[in-house]
């Protein structure tokens, strides 16, 4: 079969996506890659969409370096979600009205609250002047954050998160994901929970909670102690989470992510039920890598005879997706 | 060469954010030269020697599995279509690229980063502490095709280290060793005071942090201004992760964008 016949176009929710490719949020910056790339690349955006890193109400200055580092097939990174605040993200979005692509926020914040008024912050902004914008196609909630600063992710709680999603369901009548966190013993109560508290889909998964040390020392190597893991060394782990959801929320459109660094890595996500595939740590090895995974993408469906990407959907379930 | 000829741009300004390049490029290597644990690279690389500052880096990809985020190293020298890397081993990736081979492809984003300030720049004391004076080689090739004079200052742990020296083309340079088998006995900031710079110096530094906070300490008593080159872990290092952060005094900054040079007075060692 011909790569170029492969049919990627998908549809998560009610979005329709021309491949099933988009970032994962924190791990691409499409604002300052525009700024440092020859031609437009903004109308060259690669991905099906634009997930920004996440955004909380207000500014935040993040964690204590250092920050991030390679760890055996991955790397660990304690960010502390550091961002400008909803109003200078806003600012910045402007900066790339010229995107042909949807763009997903990610929505970060302590109180449950918090996550519907970023939301309404930005639902505000594009009631007042959508022009000045991208076409902003919805949210995704990131409930990897701690309730309160130490504690434990809001992402955790079926409670917690039925809550967060809920309040920003009411907030803004487009599509709504929530994105997980595999750091719970079953994953399956959450997202249940999220669905039924109005999200549309679920993105999945966050990064692991682990510690790296300084070899010399033997004191943690992150400012922060501990951070989140993050590459090929989780994908295994996130397959299994992602089809434990695709089996046990049959037809909720689920973006699955994980160490995705080749097409046949994107293909087994979707293999396990997922609509769209996430690229994190993979853009951090160049810019080409989009490029190169969506090419491998297609190069894979086609060497296995499917004729549209979806045909791959759900094929490793016991019962399909 | 004369100073002029292999002086980067003598008359384009420092280049700003978007003069940082995120595109990559298959560099062959056309030179290698050992001296003790650092190797001296030269890559065919016209597209990043022609927009290289002082200062500047690139980010290298590591050949091989087992490799995944790339290794950033100081643009060393860029003279016409050559670019310069100095590279110390210290870890399996800087290992495999301290041994690459003549005629290999390496595979380099940049140039990034904002490079060192030439403006105004009078005479200059460049301070390198080990594989911290990577950068101040092309930093004294700019300064020479501006006629500006440079004394450097290098320190290094001992004799074996201190071998990397003959990689470089600084006519007024003076060395110190922790070991004392070469040079002055001592750390490199012993030296300075010896060197009697004058008061219209600008100092250049990178180094390890403890040798920066000396810098820093010995210029604010001496009264001079200059700038500190630092090191961060990076991911991205094109600013998108926040992952290379470094306290300053204008807050958190992030080395591969606001940085790797600071000014001086502003970077807080911790
Ligand atoms: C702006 C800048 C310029 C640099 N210029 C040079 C140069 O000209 N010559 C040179 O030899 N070295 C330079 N370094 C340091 C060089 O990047 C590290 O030695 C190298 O990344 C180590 O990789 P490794 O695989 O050998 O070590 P490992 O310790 O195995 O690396 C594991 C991870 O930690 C990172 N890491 C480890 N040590 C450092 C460090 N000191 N700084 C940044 N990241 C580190 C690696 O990049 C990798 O992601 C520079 C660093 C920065 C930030
Ligand atoms: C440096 C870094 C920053 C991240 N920042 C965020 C973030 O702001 N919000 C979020 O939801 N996930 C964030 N993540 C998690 C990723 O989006 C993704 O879920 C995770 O890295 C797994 O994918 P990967 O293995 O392909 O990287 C971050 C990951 C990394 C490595
Ligand atoms: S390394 Fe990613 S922001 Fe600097």
């Amino acid at each position: 079969m011909n790569p170029a016949a492969v049919d990627l176009r998908v549809r998560l929710g009610r979005l329709e996506l021309e491949h099933p490719l988009v970032d994962a949020s924190g791990t691409f910056d499409l604002v300052e890659t525009a700024r440092r790339s020859r031609g437009d690349y903004v109308a060259a955006f690669p991905y099906a969409a634009y997930v920004p890193k996440t955004v909380t109400l207000d500014a935040r200055e993040g964690g204590p370096p250092p920050r991030v580092t390679e760890t055996p097939c991955g790397m660990i990174n304690a960010i502390g979600l550091e961002n400008p605040g909803v109003a200078a993200f806003l600012e910045g979005l402007s900066t790339i009205v010229g995107l042909r692509r949807p763009v997903i926020v990610s929505v970060g914040g302590n109180a449950t609250q918090e996550y519907a008024d970023v939301v309404r912050r930005v639902e505000t902004a594009l009631g007042e002047g959508a022009r000045r914008f991208p076409d902003v196609a919805g949210y995704e909630l990131n409930v990897s954050c701690p309730n309160v600063p130490g504690g434990l992710a809001i992402g955790v709680d079926p409670q917690l998160t039925a809550e967060v999603t809920r309040a920003a369901r009411a907030a803004t009548g487009r599509l709504l994901l929530v994105k997980l966190t595999p750091n719970v013993t079953d994953v399956r109560p959450v997202a249940r929970a999220a669905v039924e508290a109005g999200a549309d889909g679920l993105s999945l998964v966050n990064t692991f909670r682990a510690m790296v040390l300084d070899r010399s020392s033997l004191r943690p190597f992150l400012g922060n102690s501990t951070g989140g893991l993050s590459g090929p060394a989780i994908k295994p782990i996130a397959l299994r989470m992602v089809a434990e959801v695709a089996e046990a929320l049959p037809g909720v459109p689920l973006v699955g992510m994980g160490g995705i660094m080749t097409g046949v890595d994107a293909l087994e996500f979707i293999a396990c039920g997922a609509t769209a595939v996430a690229v994190g740590m993979a853009n951090f090895t160049g810019l080409e890598a989009p490029r190169r995974i969506l090419d491998g993408l297609r190069a894979e469906c086609a060497a296995r005879g499917f004729a549209r990407v979806t045909d791959a959907r759900g094929v490793a379930l016991a019962r399909g997706a | 060469m004369t100073a002029a000829a292999r002086s980067p741009h003598p008359r384009r300004a420092r280049p700003e954010r978007g003069e940082q390049w995120a595109e990559t490029s298959r560099c062959r290597v056309v030179a290698a030269r050992r001296f003790g644990a650092f190797t001296a690279l030269e890559l065919l690389a016209p597209e990043i020697a022609a927009v290289a500052w002082p200062g500047q880096f690139v980010m290298v990809k590591v050949p091989g599995s087992g490799f995944l985020l790339r290794r950033p190293f100081s643009v060393f020298t860029a003279r016409g279509d050559r670019l310069g890397l100095l590279i110390e081993a210290r870890g399996p990736g800087s290992e495999r690229l301290a041994d690459a081979q003549v005629g290999e492809a390496l595979d380099l984003a940049g140039p990034l980063g904002a490079g060192f300030p030439l403006e105004g720049v009078r005479t200059a004391l460049l301070v390198g502490g080990g594989i911290g004076c990577a950068p101040l080689q092309m930093l004294t090739d700019a300064l020479a095709g501006r006629g500006v004079p440079v004394m450097a200052a290098f320190g290094f742990r001992d004799g074996r280290q201190a071998r990397v020296a003959a990689a470089f083309d600084i006519e007024r340079l003076w060395v110190a060793t922790e070991d004392g088998s070469v040079g002055r006995p001592g750390m490199v900031s012993d030296l300075l005071a010896a060197l009697d710079a004058p008061p219209s110096a600008t100092v250049f530094c990178c180094g390890p942090a403890a040798m920066i906070a000396a810098v820093q300490r010995w210029a604010a008593g001496a009264g001079l201004r200059g700038y500190a080159s630092l090191e961060a872990h990076m991911a991205c290092g094109v600013g998108a992760c926040h992952g290379c952060v470094v306290a300053t005094k204008r807050g958190a900054l992030r080395v591969c964008s606001e940085g790797p040079v600071f000014a001086l007075d502003e970077v807080v060692i911790p």
